[in-house]
C-alpha cells in the first residue's frame, strides 16, 4: 500500500540570532491512509513544527513531502491553494484558535468562504448545520460567539471548521491538552468516530503520553528535532528500545496506586538541552547513561531494528540484549 | 495522628456583576502530620479556591467567606489579622504555584528574591541570608547554586524555576505545604524529578502536603489520602487506595474510567462523562451530578445527599449509598 503522506528528511531551522535554532532536523516516515500517526515528546522537541511544516504553515529549510506522489512544497501557490483543502490542523487553545467577534456559523463556514465552495447562503447554511451535528453541536448553537461555549464545546467548533472542506489529513496538535479529563474523553471519542465515519488520517501530536497509546496506531518519539524511536504503538509502549524512551514511559503516573509504588522509575537527570545550535552525535548523549565515545561523534540513523520498530540509537543492540 | 489543618463546613463566595457565585459549599476535610492529602476535581470545581483560601490569598472583595472555619494548629486562621497572617504565611504554611514563570519576579535575581523571603521571617544579615540562600538552592537540587543565585528567572528552565519555587516555600520550614498543580506545566520527564523532590523533602522536614491536581496518575503516586470535589462540594474521601479500587460515588468511577488504562482495547471507546458541571450562579438544590449520572434516582434531584460512611474514613455523598435504597450490586466493588 501506497502511503498517504511521505516525509523525506524535512528540516526546519530558525534564524534565533545566537544561531540555528534547528525546530526539525532531519526527520523521515510514512503515514498510511486512515491510519492515526502518533507524534510525542517533551516541550521543544520541535513535534508542532514539525506538524506545522507538514502542512506548509510554515515553509521547510530542507526536505521533501510526498501527497499522492507529489512534493507540495514545489508547488506554487496556486497549486497549494488546491492541494491545502486535503490538509486542515485543530489546535491546542480552543480559546485563542477561535475569532471572538465571529459567530460560529462564519467560523465553520471561513474555509469555505475562502474556496467559495458554496454559492447560495442556504447552501452555506446547510452544510454548517451538516458539520455542527457531525461534531455534536446543535443548530442553536449556529448563531453564538466562542465565549458563549466551554472549552470542550470550541474544541468541536474548532473540528468542524477543519472538516468543512472534506479534507483527507488533519493535524491535531495538542487538541486535548486544554481540556478537562473528563471532556478529553468525549473529544477523542469524537476524533475517532469522525475517522471511522470519515476516512480521515491523523497526526495526533501530543505530550500525554497514554492518550497517545490509546489513539495511535504507530507512534513516533521525538527528541530535539530528532525522531528516536518509531513503532507500532501497542509494540513501543511494551517493549521501548531507546533509552530516552525508556525514561519517558517510565516518568508517566499511571493512575493506579498499587502499581505506582511497585514501580522502577529511570530518573533523567538534567533538563532537555537548547535546539540551538545542537553538537554533532546523538541529541541524547548528555542524559543517556550509556553514552560511549560513538555516540557523541556519529548521530545515530533511524534503523529497523525489528519488523516496522525503528530505533536511533548506536548501541540499540547491547542495551536490549533480551529482546533483540 | 496529630491533625495540622481541620477545615470545617467552609463556605466561599464570590460577588459578580451577575450575581453571587457560590465556589465553595460546605467542605469540611483535615490533614495529618506528614500526610499528604490530594484534592482532585476538574476545573471549576473549587478546588484552588480551597487551597488560596487558606492561605487568604483569595481577593476580598469580590470573594467573602459565608461560613465555617479553617484551623491550623487548632487555631482559626479566619480569625486572623492581616499581620498575624503574614506570620503564619511562608513561616508555617507555604504554597506552591503551577505556573513558576508568573510567580517569579522577573526583574530580581533568583538569589535576592530567596534573600528577601528569608530576611522577611528571619533575622539575618545579609551575608547570612545569601548562604542560606545557596544552601535552599542546593536543597532541591539546583547545579552549581553560587553561580545560580546571580541569574534570573529567565535564565532557568521551567523545572528549574519551579525548583526555585520550592526552594522559597522551604525557606522556614513549613508545616504544611499547599501545591497547586506544581507539575502541571512541566515535562513528564521533569515531572517525575519535582515530585520525587516532594517525597524528599516531606520526610526530611516532616512536613504535611495539599496536593491540588487534576492528573490522577499523580494523586495515585504521591497521596495517603485523597478528596474528591466536583461542584464546589466534596463528593468522596478516603484513602488512595480507597478512592481508586473502592470508589464510592459515581462521579468518582466515571472519573476513573475517563483516562485511558494501558490495557484498554483501541476498539472500545473511552468513556466520556457527558454534559459539563453545573453553573454555580444557581446551584442546584440537590446532587450536582445528578445531570450527568447514569445512577441518577428522583431524591437525586431535589434533595442533597449527606455523607455515608464506608469504612474508617471513607465516605461519600450519594444516595445510592443510603440503607434504604435499592443495593446496587457492582457499586463500590469495582477496581482493584
Amino acid at each position: 500500500m501506497n502511503p498517504l503522506i511521505s516525509v523525506r528528511n524535512l528540516k526546519k531551522h530558525f534564524d534565533v540570532g545566537e544561531g540555528m535554532l534547528k525546530a526539525v532536523d532531519g526527520i523521515s516516515f510514512d503515514i498510511h491512509e486512515g491510519e492515526t500517526f502518533g507524534l510525542v515528546g517533551e516541550s521543544g522537541c520541535g513535534k508542532s513544527t514539525a506538524g506545522r511544516t507538514m502542512i506548509r504553515l510554515y515553509e521547510p529549510t530542507e526536505g521533501e513531502l510526498l501527497f499522492n506522489g507529489q512534493n507540495v512544497y514545489e508547488l506554487s501557490s496556486r497549486e497549494m491553494k488546491e492541494v491545502r483543502k486535503n490538509f486542515q490542523m485543530i489546535f491546542q487553545d480552543p480559546y485563542a484558535c477561535l475569532n471572538p467577534r465571529m459567530t460560529v456559523e462564519d467560523i465553520v463556514a471561513e474555509p469555505l468562504d475562502i474556496h467559495k465552495i458554496c454559492h447560495s447562503k442556504k447552501e452555506r447554511r446547510k452544510r454548517v448545520m451538516e458539520l455542527l451535528e457531525l461534531v455534536g453541536l446543535g443548530k442553536e448553537h449556529a448563531m453564538r460567539f466562542p465565549h458563549e461555549f466551554s472549552g470542550g464545546q470550541r474544541q468541536r467548533v474548532g473540528i468542524a471548521r477543519a472538516l468543512a472542506l472534506n479534507p483527507k489529513f488533519i493535524v491535531c496538535d495538542e487538541p486535548i491538552s486544554a481540556l478537562d479529563v473528563s471532556i478529553q474523553a468525549q473529544v477523542v471519542n469524537l476524533l475517532k468516530d469522525l475517522q471511522a465515519k470519515l476516512g480521515l488520517t491523523y497526526l495526533f501530536i501530543a505530550h500525554d503520553l497514554s492518550m497517545v497509546r490509546y489513539i495511535s496506531d504507530r507512534v513516533a518519539v521525538m527528541y530535539l528535532g530528532h525522531i528516536m524511536e518509531l513503532a507500532d504503538s501497542e509494540e513501543l509502549y511494551n517493549t521501548p528500545l531507546h533509552p530516552y524512551t525508556k525514561a519517558l514511559l517510565s516518568a508517566i503516573p499511571i493512575p493506579n496506586p498499587k502499581e505506582q509504588r511497585n514501580r522502577h522509575r529511570i530518573m533523567l537527570e538534567g533538563d532537555v538541552p537548547s535546539p540551538i545550535n545542537p553538537p554533532q552525535g546523538c541529541r541524547f548523549v548528555d542524559r543517556c547513561m550509556y553514552a560511549t565515545d560513538i555516540c557523541r561523534q556519529k548521530t545515530p540513523r533511524l534503523e529497523e531494528v525489528k519488523t516496522g520498530h525503528h530505533v536511533a540509537c548506536h548501541l540499540v543492540k547491547e542495551i536490549n540484549k533480551e529482546v533483540l | 495522628m496529630g491533625k495540622v489543618l481541620e477545615v470545617k463546613d467552609l463556605k466561599i463566595s464570590f460577588k459578580t456583576f451577575f450575581g453571587e457565585v457560590e465556589a465553595v459549599r460546605g467542605i469540611s476535610f483535615d490533614v495529618g502530620k506528614r500526610e499528604t492529602v490530594a484534592i482532585v476535581g476538574e476545573s471549576g470545581c473549587g478546588k484552588s479556591v480551597t487551597a488560596n483560601s487558606i492561605m487568604q490569598l483569595l481577593p476580598m472583595p469580590p470573594a467573602f467567606f459565608k461560613g465555617g472555619e479553617i484551623l491550623f494548629n487548632g487555631e482559626n486562621l479566619l480569625d486572623k489579622t492581616e499581620k498575624e497572617m503574614k506570620e503564619i504565611r511562608g513561616n508555617q504554611i507555604s504554597m506552591v504555584f503551577q505556573d513558576p514563570m508568573t510567580s517569579l519576579n522577573p526583574t530580581m535575581k533568583i538569589g535576592d528574591q530567596i534573600v528577601e523571603g528569608l530576611r522577611e521571617h528571619r533575622k539575618l544579615t545579609q551575608k547570612e541570608a545569601e548562604q542560606k540562600a545557596i544552601e535552599m538552592l542546593d536543597l532541591v537540587a539546583v547545579p552549581q547554586p553560587e553561580k545560580r543565585i546571580h541569574q534570573y528567572p529567565h535564565e532557568f528552565s521551567g523545572g528549574m524555576r519551579q525548583r526555585v519555587m520550592i526552594a522559597l516555600a522551604m525557606v522556614s520550614t513549613p508545616q504544611l505545604l499547599i501545591a497547586d498543580e506544581p507539575t502541571t506545566a512541566l515535562d513528564v520527564t521533569v515531572q517525575a524529578q519535582i515530585l520525587e523532590l516532594m517525597k524528599t523533602l516531606q520526610d526530611r522536614l516532616d512536613m504535611s502536603i495539599i496536593l491540588i491536581t487534576h492528573d490522577l496518575g499523580v494523586v495515585a503516586d504521591m497521596s495517603d489520602r485523597v478528596i474528591v470535589m466536583y461542584a464546589g462540594q466534596i463528593v468522596e474521601q478516603g484513602t488512595v487506595d480507597d478512592i481508586f479500587y473502592r470508589p464510592g460515588h459515581p462521579y468518582t468511577r466515571r472519573l476513573l474510567a475517563s483516562v485511558p488504562h494501558p490495557n484498554l482495547s483501541k476498539d472500545e471507546p473511552l468513556q466520556a462523562i457527558e454534559g459539563s458541571p453545573p453553573d454555580l450562579y444557581v446551584p442546584p438544590k440537590g446532587c450536582a451530578f445528578y445531570d450527568r449520572c447514569d445512577r441518577a434516582m428522583k431524591i437525586c434531584k431535589d434533595h442533597m445527599p449527606e455523607f455515608i460512611s464506608h469504612g474508617d474514613s471513607h465516605c461519600s455523598r450519594c444516595w445510592l449509598h443510603h440503607p434504604m435504597a435499592k443495593q446496587v450490586q457492582d457499586l463500590g466493588k469495582e477496581g482493584a
